[in-house]
């Protein structure tokens, strides 16, 4: 018979920096494969959150990044979430993804800070942040989304917040609902996004549950 | 599917898996989720319901696209020579890399120009053991034609049938965890990783690190075949899509 049977090969050349001097200096200077493989150690390491983040301002390798992002998420301390929350500001489309992936990650810990990012002065921000609040459990995320529609003054960043409502809205979602319609009369595809997320509550309200 | 009275708590155990993999704190919060499809939901709860309904030749589309399309372009990447190395994670009891096995040996015309390593691994110790016995009854073979069950098992007692020796020995089994970077380390790096319905069980961070991990297990231009129901691109960006006749699979980008 052709197949072998051998004991599983040599280790990948990745093997991980042994102490945390050694691989905060890779982090910083090495090789793509050391920087990547660094950056994966230091998730074992809490305190190298200011190492990571100093990193991930400079690193230029989309691999890299992604190592660093998810270290960071890993890790889920208040000082990992501040450094990525930094990146929702990102002109770089990529990196806001990656920071929205890596905060939805680190669940809990990055919960207490969303209702700030919801009240953010940067529209750009506020949208990003209703697609991370959808991730929070309904009986919370419903009453911020709420609270937002209330006063928030960019369409975009309502049709965000309503798109979420339409998902995970109960009837208490309805009235604010028609003020933000009222609101936004003379914006079309606003109204519709909004009877839409109505009629859908509606209907699931009506149906029986199981 | 029908679920009598009997297996109530079959379901409700699944349904709680699937309310903690969404991390859903309610059945209500869960299932409007379910309702909605959030992230192809329905598909995840389904699967739960078939996840341990494992057997041989499953997905066997995969297994045309290992021969036809990605251990040929292995082959023009690699030096002349080196084995072909495949890894089978979580392998359960074995199934799938014995399928491996007996689809190479049944339809890839070149098995015998190449030595072909085939591990399989899995965190449960139980089924590692299972695996390396290599005994299965009836159910196990419902997608394998008749003629290979009588070249590639041989009858037992009670309706079951065991793996013949030269095949049983020709698959190494492992424990593995795939989030635990230490244990996927120590395997090394492989041409072809089978790593089907499990990363959808995973919550974000762990299906992360898992993504991370097989991506260190494959030599750069190697392959990642998912279950159907699994997107990788969902997973992390780590890996290209790679669209074959018959499957579409995943590959760390060579170098």
């Amino acid at each position: 018979m052709p197949l072998v049977r051998k004991p599983p090969g040599p280790p990948p050349t990745t093997a991980p920096a042994s102490d945390l001097a050694a691989m905060l200096q890779l982090l910083a200077g090495g090789s793509d494969e050391e920087r990547w493989s660094a950056a994966r150690a230091a998730a074992d390491v809490p305190d190298s959150v200011a190492a990571l983040g100093e990193a991930l301002a400079r690193e230029t390798s989309t691999r890299v990044r992604q190592a660093i992002f998810t270290s960071l998420a890993r890790i889920a301390t208040p000082q990992s979430v501040d450094v990525v929350r930094g990146y929702l500001r990102s002109d770089d489309a990529h990196a806001r993804t990656d920071a929205c992936d890596a905060l939805i990650a680190m669940g809990e810990a990055a919960w207490p800070y969303l209702g700030t990012l919801l009240r953010d002065h940067d529209a750009d921000v506020r949208a990003l942040a209703c697609g991370l609040v959808r991730n929070m459990p309904s009986e919370v995320a419903v009453p911020l989304f709420c609270e937002l529609l209330n006063l928030e003054p960019d369409a975009n960043v309502c049709a965000a917040a309503i798109d979420a409502l339409a998902e995970i809205g109960g009837p208490e979602a309805l009235p604010v609902l028609e003020r933000c319609h009222e609101r936004f009369r003379a914006t079309p595809f606003l109204a519709f996004a909004i009877t839409i997320a109505a009629d859908r509550i509606r209907a699931q309200s009506a149906s029986p549950r199981a | 599917m029908t679920f009598t009275q009997a297996k109530r708590y079959y379901v409700e155990r699944r349904v709680v898996e699937r309310m903690t993999a969404t991390g859903s704190d309610s059945f209500e919060d869960y299932f409007g989720r379910l309702r909605s499809d959030v992230y192809g939901e329905i598909e995840h709860f389904v699967n739960a319901f078939t996840v341990n309904e494992t057997y041989f030749y499953r997905e066997e589309h995969q297994l045309a696209c290992l021969s036809s399309d990605l251990l040929p372009a292995r082959l023009q990447m690699k030096p002349p020579g080196e084995p072909i190395r495949i890894w089978s994670v979580p392998c359960s009891t074995g199934e799938e890399p014995y399928s491996i096995a007996i689809w190479l040996l049944e339809n890839w015309p070149l098995v015998d120009q190449h030595d072909i390593e085939i591990v399989g691994s899995d965190i449960d110790t139980n089924a590692v053991s299972a695996a390396r016995a290599g005994m299965y009854v009836k159910r196990a073979f419902m997608r394998l034609p008749p003629y290979l069950l009588e070249k590639y098992f041989e009858p037992e007692q009670d309706d079951a049938w065991k793996i013949i020796d030269d095949l049983r020995q020709s698959v190494h089994f492992t424990t593995a965890n795939i989030v635990d970077r230490t244990q996927t380390n120590a395997h090394g790096r492989f041409d072809v990783i089978f790593c089907r319905n499990v990363l959808i069980y995973f919550d974000e961070t762990s299906r992360r690190r898992a993504a991370e991990n097989l991506y260190e297990n494959l030599f750069p231009g190697g392959f990642i075949c998912l279950g159907h129901t699994e997107s990788m691109s969902r997973i992390s960006p780590l890996f290209d899509v790679a669209r074959f006749a018959d499957a579409i699979v995943y590959q760390r980008p060579p170098e």
